[in-house]
């Protein structure tokens, strides 16, 4: 299953700058194996390395945020694309041979290797909790960047703006409807369109997801990778989709308004930068991490992959022609709800389950 | 002497071969086998889900129903095109070899892709369906358990023709002559003499397109519509997402045990070098 982080990285990679793709893999793997051909120096400020998914998110993140943190602190920050997957990360700690010092990560990540204890705690006297939404700053992982899963759909069926409940009214508009094949955020939304308001949406109730969902399953596709969502749309499969709002305004740009969307309705997700026990770099991993929050670096990140920035300071930054697809301004926020962490840590295992479940029977 | 000779250059020339695959093979696998007897706890907790979890039961029982009928159709069609690769004419069946190569180098991704263009909602068949006026609403061929089958047979198709095709060169045609010189028409010359000939072939044929099925991932995941969750993509999901390691290794066990078995069948019911072959 692919998520966000490495959609994301695949986005840039075609839509940026449309490298080839053996370009690509060969960059990804000399980038991949670089940290360890790296001798750590004895300086004093340890290299922190920096795994993300690679692609040319690697050049995004380099202008972003490697660049300032050299420039003020003196140490290296090394990215490594290779995919900080869960599963890799506890092969990791489990090795005790850990290369890497802060993941880019989310809220499944913390869930998961949180509660295994293949974390480290995110000390706060060196992260600055006000350069945070409240609700994004957890013992394990703080927030990096923003995104959304938002509702887009083609003009040709649905003229009007439609709204989530409309997703479940095949009469009024037909046609096949998209979803994505995990149950995070699809169960926010599918709850939402079934009346419940967006701020009393946890402890999710499951059966009513599952029961609103089934009720339309055999019209019903699931996307696995971002690219399939935009093609599905694209393509005339489905009239109507749940996606990653970078896919939906990539979409709405192609097609010249064809497809339109909206982040009315949506879900707010927190990319994490989480730190794996026993990094290399110990505490200066934090001490990067603080540094990544400066606003100026996340929205050049916006710019460059669509990503909202962590820090709400940036709202004040973002050029207007990005304000409208930036998923953390006030005005967007205000019409989204907000995922919730610590009811996924608890639960996200026996949710993907029943959901997977539900679409395959 | 020479002989002994002959094996102390045989054992020589095995030994790095075992040793590497040792290494590379037989640890790392075994040590998928001790997870999965480990995690959480020590014990075969995780086999009991076999038999308990009724998502895993579901997702076996798809899985073993798309291979079943996958192996059935890719057999019923490869016996078709290597008989009549076997008795076309040199030239002609040069021809149909390279038509049956030509796939196995072209990716599988790829493939899925092109069934995708073909068969989507307003892809080429459809599109052309709709226009000759055949059908009024377009045909749901893909995003389904039809789509995959039809994606996965695509893909074994050359597995079976190859080996059915190997086995039946080794019929001897004067046997069917000496049928039809006896009074047999072609049919009963066909089904009592050269299909029980050939069966050998298919067993091994079969076994093949049934191993290969098993493990497929890529084909569901793309003309599945998400709807088809096979076993190789649950145990992905297991491993890298969800952290159950236990249930993860456990299933890659039992489908490494399984193809085992199936491997064993085999090797009772035909010559395997001269099914891959080797001889």
């Amino acid at each position: 299953m692919q998520d966000f982080a490495t959609d994301a990285a695949e986005i840039i990679a075609r839509e940026k700058h449309r490298v080839g793709r053996r370009r690509f893999l060969l960059g990804a793997a000399a980038l991949g194996i670089a940290p360890s051909l790296v001798r750590r120096s004895l300086a004093a400020v340890p290299e922190v390395v920096l795994c993300n998914w690679g692609g040319d998110a690697m050049k995004a993140f380099a202008e972003a945020f490697v660049a300032p943190y050299e420039k003020a602190t003196g140490g290296k920050l090394v990215l490594d694309g290779s995919g900080p997957s869960n599963g890799k990360m506890r092969a990791m700690v489990e090795a005790k041979h850990v290369t890497w010092d802060i993941c880019d990560s989310g809220v499944a990540g913390i869930g998961e290797l949180g509660p295994r204890g293949m974390l480290e705690p995110i000390d706060y006297t060196v992260v600055d909790r006000n350069r945070i939404l409240p609700e994004f700053g957890y013992e394990f992982g703080v927030v990096n960047y923003m995104f959304s899963t938002v509702m887009a759909w083609d003009t040709k069926v649905v003229k009007t703006t439609p709204t989530l409940a409309d997703f479940f009214d095949l009469k009024k508009f037909p046609g096949k409807r998209m979803l994505r094949k995990d149950s995070q955020a699809m169960l926010e939304l599918a709850l939402m369109a079934d009346g419940v308001a967006p701020d009393k949406l946890y402890p999710l109730d499951l059966d009513r997801a599952m029961r609103k969902i089934s009720a339309i399953k055999s019209e019903l596709l699931y996307w696995d990778t971002g690219a399939q969502s935009q093609n599905l749309l694209r393509s005339g499969e489905v009239s109507m989709g749940w996606l990653w709002h970078t896919r939906a305004n990539l979409l709405k740009l192609e097609t010249k308004g064809g497809i339109d969307w909206s982040f009315a309705g949506g879900l707010v997700q927190p990319g994490l930068w989480v730190v794996p026990k026993g990094n290399p770099a110990g505490k200066q991993a934090m001490v990067a991490i603080a540094s990544m929050q400066d606003p100026a670096g996340q929205v050049t990140l916006l710019g460059a992959m669509g990503n909202g920035p962590g820090n709400p300071q940036a709202a004040s930054m973002v050029p207007d022609a990005l304000q409208a697809v930036d998923p953390g301004t006030p005005a967007n926020l205000a019409v989204q709800a907000k995922i919730n962490a610590a009811w996924y840590q608890a639960n996200y295992g026996t949710a993907l389950k029943a959901y997977l479940d539900m679409i395959s029977s | 002497m020479a002989a002994r000779g002959d094996r102390a250059a045989f054992v020589l020339l095995v030994t790095p071969a075992l040793l590497l695959s040792l290494a590379f093979y037989f640890w790392p696998l075994s040590q998928v086998l001790w997870i999965s007897v480990t995690e959480p706890s020590p014990g075969l907790g995780n086999y009991a889900q076999l038999f308990t979890s009724a998502s895993i039961a579901h997702m076996l029982a798809t899985t073993l129903r798309i291979c079943a009928v996958t192996t059935v159709v890719t057999l019923v069609l490869g016996y078709v095109v290597a008989y009549a690769l076997v008795h076309a004419r040199p030239l002609i069946q040069r021809a149909m070899m390279i038509g049956v190569l030509l796939p196995l180098w072209v990716s599988v991704l790829v493939r899925a892709f092109a069934w995708i263009a073909l068969l989507r909602r307003e892809g080429v068949v459809n599109s052309v369906l709709l226009a000759g006026g055949l059908i009024d609403r377009p045909l749901p061929m893909i995003w389904n358990e039809f789509g995959v089958i039809l994606g996965m047979t695509h893909y074994m198709l050359p597995y079976a023709i190859l080996p059915l095709a190997v086995q039946m060169r080794q019929i001897d045609s004067a046997l069917s002559a000496a049928a039809r010189g006896l009074g047999a028409g072609a049919f009963e010359t066909f089904w009592r003499v050269f299909l029980p000939l050939s069966l050998p072939g298919l067993v091994g044929a079969g076994v093949l397109v049934l191993i290969f099925s098993l493990g497929f991932y890529v084909t569901p995941v793309l003309l599945g519509g998400g709807r088809t969750l096979m076993v190789a993509e649950y145990i992905s999901l297991q491993i890298l997402e969800l952290l159950r390691w236990g249930t993860g290794t456990m299933l890659a066990t039992t489908l490494v045990l399984t193809i085992l078995l199936a491997l064993g069948v085999l090797s009772r019911l035909v010559d395997l070098r001269q099914l891959f072959g080797a001889k």
